[in-house]
């Protein structure tokens, strides 16, 4: 059908975008100074090792071939082995990217379930004591600084009142889920969720600032088309009309930011990550590039492509949903 | 046609309370409107034509403000409902509608009253169907109507809570329209003469034509078999082949149905194929009213001659238009004061009018009203203003 077609012409050429994000990742590391083997190579190591340590990572290929086995290769998702660690590039990710994909959904959930609903009492109570509130809000938030709200909240509720634990990532998701399904022991989902509460809210709050504000002008701004007079005037009810109506309609310019936002994310929330000391893909990628671990960037940085990529899809098959004039001819 | 009065308006005062000061709209409005007629209302824009039929389903939104005055609907069935908890309300068979809580207003929409729109094309959400649309406007009337007919309940079946959306939503089969009302809404454009209704049912607003969207827009205003419909410029965006086609649409509904109209356009032709009785409407005033022939045929106030003698005419050979010179009066209140608003542009004001106020003396028949001081006065050209008075008029 319409969606279904859709959807492949878009994989097809998200296919083609990701093809474009490995050619220029793989170029990246022929435009940067600084040879790699420099990094590999003990300091006072003989030219003799250093020909060995190049033939073993095909560095003295044709650039060509090194890019043709470099897509044979990632076809087969091997990335390369970790200069720095030793193992494949793709595990040491992977075993990252759960921890970057959890704090980036709770980010957004957090975001969502707080924004939304302030944005439309925002709107429909213009100009009262919530709405002062709300915009108030919105705007500290957007002008408060990550890594100052991070520790502040550490400071404050960790330290002084020791309600939650201050950092790391005791266990994913996927396990505490486990431990509930199989063992019946709900202790996993707390302990997760006690380590996420804070980096969530912290990575949160800007987005749902920013949420908030677009949702309360885009409910404003909806609320003085014609149509809503006509919605009132056949007698619906006014939560219909604020909701299946005028929110709808609102949710279009929302899901925009919301998947922008969300592929930013993916990216890994550096500061956020370092100051809860957060296992997850910014922290990686930033040790990987002081390290000039270069199987480990192009790996990460392909599935951040990939991560936005899917993104855009699902952000523009919503639009279908809430915007039946958007057919993608 | 029954000449009992459906909807008495009395003394009705619309104003926008604007950062540039106090704006009449509508100014001290009376009129009747009787059962199964069509009463149009006509003047140039900025009259308050708009303003007065939004008045009347109480949709003034904030700046603005119904400030006096009473618009009274006549159900005698509401009006034993009401009596008890709103005494203040109800006169006779009469409800006054600005008396009435918002809630109980909200249930009247619809069933009493409802109102065709100017676009059509703005008038609809693009992101819903038309079907789905109109199926809300049968929803309303289904769920007031399963209730006994007693305003509480009416209230009660009308509110909707968020929590039964929220449900609705993830729910299947548990949305606000029911199948019923999906399948009336088929009906509804089918009576409007749209082909293939089931099809086009399901279709977005953006698929839609103009002419057929208004169609559309009329079958969604017949969803709760109205008293009164309020038709506010419904053909003022469309092709002229088209306007006819809406207007022979809403005779036909008129004439199958007996539903009183309330018609509102600048258009003297539209008035003329359509209407019983007319209100000529200026600065937020009725200047002139009464049947169509009368207003038409022996038009008592200068400002009504003025539009009439505005009509290009086929058969006057050689003759030239006489548009009325200058523009609407402001209605800003402070530039108003006690005079008659149109004597700025009057070919025949005199001193008296830029001192009182016109009242309404009978010209000719019973029903037949002119806001003027020449309606019963004749005119005397010695107390003419002066033409320097209109010169220096026209600069402002």
């Amino acid at each position: 059908m319409r969606l279904t077609r859709f959807l492949l012409r878009r994989t097809a050429q998200g296919i083609l975008v990701v093809w474009g994000v490995i050619t220029l990742v793989f170029l990246l590391r022929f435009i940067t100074p600084g040879s790699t083997i420099d990094f590999v190579a003990p300091l006072d190591a003989s030219p003799e090792l250093r020909q060995r340590l190049a033939e073993d990572l095909g560095l003295n290929k044709p650039i060509y071939v090194q890019y043709a086995d470099y897509i044979v290769n990632l076809l087969q998702l091997d990335m390369g082995n970790s200069l720095l660690k030793g193992r494949p590039a793709s595990d040491v990710i992977f075993a990252r990217l759960p921890a970057t994909l959890e704090l980036a959904i709770a980010a957004t959930i957090v975001a969502i379930l707080f924004s939304i609903p302030l944005g439309v009492i925002s709107a429909t109570r213009r100009h009262q004591p919530v709405d002062y509130g709300a915009t108030g809000f919105s705007l500290i938030g957007i002008s408060t600084p990550n890594f100052w709200l991070g520790i502040m909240l550490i400071l404050i509720v960790g330290v002084n009142l020791g309600w939650l634990p201050t950092s790391r990532r005791i266990i994913g998701f996927g396990p505490a889920l486990e431990l509930l399904v199989f063992e019946q022991r709900p202790v996993g989902l707390r302990v997760w969720f006690e380590h996420i509460l804070l980096p969530s809210i912290t990575l949160g709050t800007y987005f749902t600032a920013l949420i908030t504000r677009l949702t309360r002008n885009g409910m404003l701004e909806e609320l003085g088309e014609a149509y809503v007079e006509v919605t009132r005037a056949k007698g619906l009810p006014e939560t219909l009309v604020k909701y299946k109506h005028v929110l709808r309609n609102t949710m279009i310019p929302i899901i925009t930011v919301l998947g922008l936002q969300m592929g930013t994310l993916i990216g890994g929330a550096v500061i956020t990550e370092s100051v809860f000391n957060w296992p997850g893909l910014g922290t990686l990628i930033i040790d990987a590039i002081n390290s000039r671990d270069w199987p480990l960037i192009q790996g990460s940085l392909i599935v951040i492509g990939v991560g936005f990529v899917v993104i855009n899809i699902v952000v523009d098959a919503l639009y279908m949903y809430f915007n039946p004039q958007v057919t993608f001819e | 046609m029954s000449d009992d009065v459906i909807l008495r308006v009395s003394d009705l005062s619309t104003r926008f309370f604007t950062t540039d000061g106090q704006v009449n709209a509508v100014e001290s409005l009376s009129l009747e409107i009787k059962a199964g007629e069509v009463f149009g209302i006509v003047g140039e824009s900025g009259s308050g034509k708009s303003v007065t039929a939004r008045s009347l389903i109480r949709l003034i939104e904030s700046p603005g403000r119904i400030t006096e005055g009473s618009i009274e609907y006549r159900d005698a069935d509401l009006a034993d409902d009401l009596r008890e908890d709103h005494p203040g309300a109800v006169d006779g068979e009469f409800v006054d509608l600005l008396a009435i809580p918002e809630q109980t207003h909200r249930g009247l929409r619809g069933t009493a009253f409802s109102m065709i729109f100017q676009d059509p094309e703005s008038s609809f959400n693009p992101s819903l169907t038309v079907g789905e649309q109109i199926a809300e406007a049968v929803e309303v009337q289904r769920r007031a109507s399963s209730n006994p007919r007693s305003t509480r309940a009416r209230t009660r079946s009308s509110a909707y809570s968020l929590r039964s959306y929220a449900a609705a939503a993830v729910l299947p089969g548990r949305g606000y329209v029911s199948a019923e009302s999906k399948d009336r809404a088929i009906e509804l454009l089918q009576q409007v003469g749209i082909p293939d209704p089931e099809q086009r049912v399901d279709e977005y607003p953006h698929e839609y034509s103009g002419g057929m969207l208004q169609r559309a827009m009329v079958a969604q205003a017949l969803a709760g078999e109205p008293d009164v419909l309020v038709a506010d410029e419904p053909t003022t965006a469309l092709d002229v082949t088209i306007q006819a086609q809406v207007l022979n649409l809403l005779r036909e509904i008129q004439a199958e149905t007996g539903m009183t109209i309330l018609l509102i356009t600048h258009n003297l032709g539209v008035i003329a194929r359509m209407c019983d009785r007319v209100g000529v409407m200026y600065a937020g005033e009725i200047v002139e009213r009464g049947s169509l022939g009368d207003v038409f045929d022996r038009p008592t106030h200068p400002y009504t001659q003025g539009l009439l003698g505005s009509i290009p005419d086929l058969d006057a050979a050689g003759g030239r238009l006489q548009p009325i010179g200058g523009n609407v009066p402001s209605l800003l209140d402070a530039e108003m004061g006690d005079r008659c608003y149109f004597a700025d542009r009057c070919p025949k004001a005199m001193e008296e009018c830029l001192h009182k106020p016109p009242d309404y003396p009978a010209a000719g028949t019973d029903d037949h009203e002119a806001k003027c001081y020449l309606a019963d006065h004749p005119y005397d050209k010695s107390q003419a203003l002066p033409e320097e008075y209109f010169e220096e008029g026209e600069g402002t």
